[in-house]
């Protein structure tokens, strides 16, 4: 055994050198959303009273609870943090160690730099012990440095530790999930995707299952069920990690069995010859068939999130019920069941518009990708306008989230007009097309710097980061309305209501229209990466 | 303007950043021709070429590719001309076949029986996907997505590079046959042998600027005649005036000289009694490495 690690240590030595930049923001985002929990808690919800209230306002809108997963205790700060760092920070250093994992093992090896180390003194398995080595190494630090720093902010010692330790627990348990679709997928893209669903799916699940109080089995049968039930600050149970780290062992012990049967390069499925002619005869069919894996995945998890949040919003009524907070709403007058069942719509629609932004984000970066793998060069040496080609890809980063939204709204419609809320199919469809402009201005900012400042790629993204914390968190944190107003999400009426205003869309429209000309005329008018 | 000319660059400049990668660069081709350039890694081919296709912009001076603006005429200009990259990338997921197809249907359509007859020739398997390839199979495909078109410029840049030598020599062939047909081709490359056999006209390209350009026989001309010579005595300077290059070992003597003055030398090298004399003539070769060198200054 001690053969196949060979030259792990001066391996692990550079990898965590080069990788550990790409894995500092997620330590950092983890341990911001921890630390600026405990900070600003205190001053924004100062007594009893405020803090009931947001009680009693995360209660009436279940949605918000289905992201952040269930608030124990919002009566202190650290039951507070737990609350709105738990579950967020966690999908992150998860997130994080499967980018790590997949692009240290997989991707090298597309990129063909493995060939260069394996051919060294190098035993087997010292690659994917070096790459899963960096991601826990990672996670580990995410959770001492949101720990150790928490506390340093005020935090009390044992729920903040017991907080940032669910955060390493995340990361171990995806880190060896990771490591084992790095065994299975055929190159890296593939490898991390499937990872990535695997995270979603129950991520998503444990969300759910809170919200609508299902069996609680369905909960431990979830790993992320078992980081929730470690509840900081509200009971303070550390026996749940462990069968995170069981988990994780075995996950490793998985991945080494395979990587040792596994050939070089290759994932267990093998490729098959293809066509010797060719159909795509354009830069619309190019862009769809380069999209298509992706965009055929993202369908099905849009039409899986439909039945989840449909299935959801047919038993809002009795969740809002069941809420003492709420009830005391309800009984005062203050809201109707109707109004707070709407609103509930309302965001679940902007949860779903706003990961809907991410493939058309995803395929702007797809064609960034192409341009620095040298892709871009020869079709543009063919008799191709530059706008026809970036128009290809802005086409489906436009069509593709408005289908989705469509889509996974048009299933939460059929679910949530067949059950006796007060909503029907058209009140929730034509919610879902008023959030369409919306999750076009986020797209368009990616567009915007794709074409002009490719350079920024990574602020493609910062459309989608800021209408989820505006949008999801604001409210909660009682920002200004200016503040709120950068989310495009703000701007989506509320179609039941009265007196709802559709100007908001109007501006945001504009917006769009103004970022795409920007993305349009960089793109035409800027060099071509070599 | 010079309408017999297919490509016609004069005092191009491109900079990236500080760093400057063309300086008022020159190069005229002309229509039918083909025309070598050569130069060292690094020295502005492949960034000249992009500017030449219009996916960078030129800083300053006047780029023509037939008759119409690189930057703007995009369009028309590249229905009739065909590029194939040096580093060639292939989509991973896609076959040789559909990506020769979908290069050649987005420059405006392929000659069939040439893509089977490229094909054929060089002993590529259209089946296999883009990841699937080797780099010498990978410049195939580009090759053969290239070649197959009816472009009047063929815009090659460093084509052979990951190509055995059986597929080199039929790369000669089938350049040398698009020649024929009345195509013209830049021909980029950092080895002489390649664009020797090949190029009617050659330019020189060392940072960024163009050194020399002419025909073969004109660069010939200009490259010295090599002199090795073991004499009895050690000769006086003034005998040895006329010599570039000068080593003198006792009584071993090597030397060039310019192919005019070859007489001369060895009038005044006789009374100093030759016991050996071996003269080589103008090699391409010698003339090409003193180019490359970049600390000479340039003739």
């Amino acid at each position: 055994m001690s053969g196949s690690l060979t030259g792990t240590r001066p391996l692990l030595r550079v990898t965590l050198r080069h990788e550990m930049r790409s894995f500092a923001p997620w330590i950092a985002i983890a341990v911001g959303l921890s630390v600026s929990s405990v900070l600003a808690y205190p001053w924004i919800f100062p007594d009893e009273t405020d803090r009931a209230g947001l009680a009693a306002t995360m209660g009436a809108n279940p949605a918000i609870g289905m992201v952040f997963g269930p608030a124990f205790d919002l009566m202190t700060d650290e039951g507070f943090n737990s609350w709105r760092s738990l579950a967020l920070a966690g999908f992150l250093i998860a997130l994080g160690a499967i980018l790590t994992v997949s692009r240290t093992t997989r991707g090298q090896e597309d990129s063909g730099q493995a060939e260069l180390l394996a051919s060294g003194v190098m035993g087997r398995a010292s690659r994917l012990l070096a790459g899963t080595g960096v991601a826990l190494i990672g996670s580990l630090l995410a959770g001492v440095v949101a720990g150790v720093a928490t506390v340093l902010c005020g935090g009390a010692w044992e729920p903040s530790l017991l907080l940032a330790a669910t955060f390493t627990g995340s990361g171990w348990m995806f880190a060896g999930v990771a490591a084992v679709t790095a065994q299975l997928g055929s190159d890296a893209r593939a490898a991390s995707s499937l990872a990535v669903a695997v995270l979603g799916a129950l991520y998503v699940l444990r969300g759910v299952a809170y919200a609508i109080e299902a069996p609680s089995w369905t909960i431990w049968a979830n790993p992320l069920g078992w980081m929730t039930e470690t509840r900081p600050a509200s009971g303070d149970h550390w026996w749940p990690l462990l069968p995170a780290l069981g988990l994780t062992i075995v996950a490793l012990v998985a991945a080494f069995a395979i990587q040792a049967r596994r050939d070089f390069g290759q994932g267990i499925i093998a490729p098959r010859p293809g066509p010797a002619r060719g159909r795509i005869r354009t830069t619309w069919r190019l862009a769809l068939r380069l999209n298509r894996a992706p965009l055929i995945a993202w369908a099905i998890a849009f039409g899986a999130l439909g039945l989840v949040f449909g299935y959801f919003a047919t038993s809002v009524q009795d969740v809002l019920a069941n809420d003492s907070a709420v009830a005391a709403i309800l009984a005062s007058g203050a809201a109707t069941p109707d109004e707070l069942t709407s609103a509930f719509l309302v965001t679940i629609l902007s949860i779903i518009g706003i990961v809907a932004a991410i493939p058309g984000v995803q395929t702007m970066q797809k064609l960034r990708g192409e341009e620095l793998a040298d892709r871009v060069e020869p079709i543009l040496a063919g008799s191709v306008p530059r706008q026809r080609l970036f128009a290809s890809s802005a086409v489906i980063a436009f069509l593709a989230p408005a289908l989705y939204v469509f889509g996974g709204g048009a299933i939460v419609a059929f679910l949530a007009g067949g059950a006796d809320i007060g909503v029907s199919f058209g009140d929730v469809t034509a919610q879902a097309a008023a959030t369409v402009p919306a999750v076009w201005t986020i797209t368009a900012v990616s567009v915007a710097v794709i074409g002009a400042r490719p350079r920024l790629s990574i602020a493609a993204w910062a459309g989608v980061l800021l209408s989820f914390v505006l949008t999801l968190l604001g409210p909660t944190f009682k920002l200004w309305d200016w503040a709120l107003a950068i989310s495009p999400f703000w701007h989506v009426p509320n179609v039941t209501e009265a007196d709802r205003d559709w100007s908001g869309l109007g501006w945001i429209s504009l917006v769009t229209a103004l970022l795409l000309v920007v993305g349009f005329a960089g793109f035409r008018r800027r060099d071509i990466a070599a | 303007m010079d309408a017999e000319n297919v490509i016609d660059v004069r005092g191009l400049g491109k900079s990236f950043g500080r760093f400057r990668a063309l300086d008022d660069l020159d190069l005229r081709v002309a229509a039918g021709e083909v025309h070598g350039f050569l130069g060292p890694n690094g020295a502005g081919k492949s960034t000249t070429i992009r500017v030449l296709l219009g996916l960078l912009r030129a800083d300053s001076g006047s780029v023509t590719v037939l008759g119409g603006d690189p930057w703007k005429d995009v369009v028309a200009l590249h229905r009739r001309l065909a590029y194939v990259p040096g580093d060639v990338s292939l989509w991973p997921g896609m076959t040789g076949g559909e990506a020769i197809d979908l290069l050649g249907a987005l420059r405006g359509g392929l000659n069939e029986e040439r893509r089977a007859e490229l094909i054929e020739r060089f002993e590529l398997d259209p089946t296999k996907r883009g990841r699937q390839y080797s780099k010498g199979n990978r410049q195939k495909v580009a090759i053969v997505a290239a070649l197959a078109s009816d472009a009047e410029l063929l815009v090659l840049d460093e084509p052979t590079s990951g190509l055995d030598p059986l597929m080199e020599a039929v790369f000669t062939d089938v350049v040398a046959d698009a020649k024929a047909r009345g195509t013209s081709v830049l021909l980029s490359s950092h080895i002489l042998a390649e664009v020797e056999t090949l190029a009617d006209r050659l330019s020189i390209i060392r940072d960024g600027t163009i050194v020399e350009t002419g025909t073969l026989t004109e660069l010939r001309s200009q490259a010295r005649t090599s002199i090795r010579a073991t004499l009895e005595r050690i000769p006086e300077r003034s005998a040895l005036a006329a010599l570039h290059d000068v080593h003198l070992d006792h009584g071993h003597l090597a030397a060039t000289v310019d192919a005019d003055r070859i007489g001369e030398v060895m009038t005044h090298l006789a009374p100093y009694g030759i016991s050996a004399l071996t003269v080589e003539p103008p090699s391409l070769k010698s003339l090409f490495l003193r180019l490359y060198e970049s600390e000479e200054a340039p003739q």
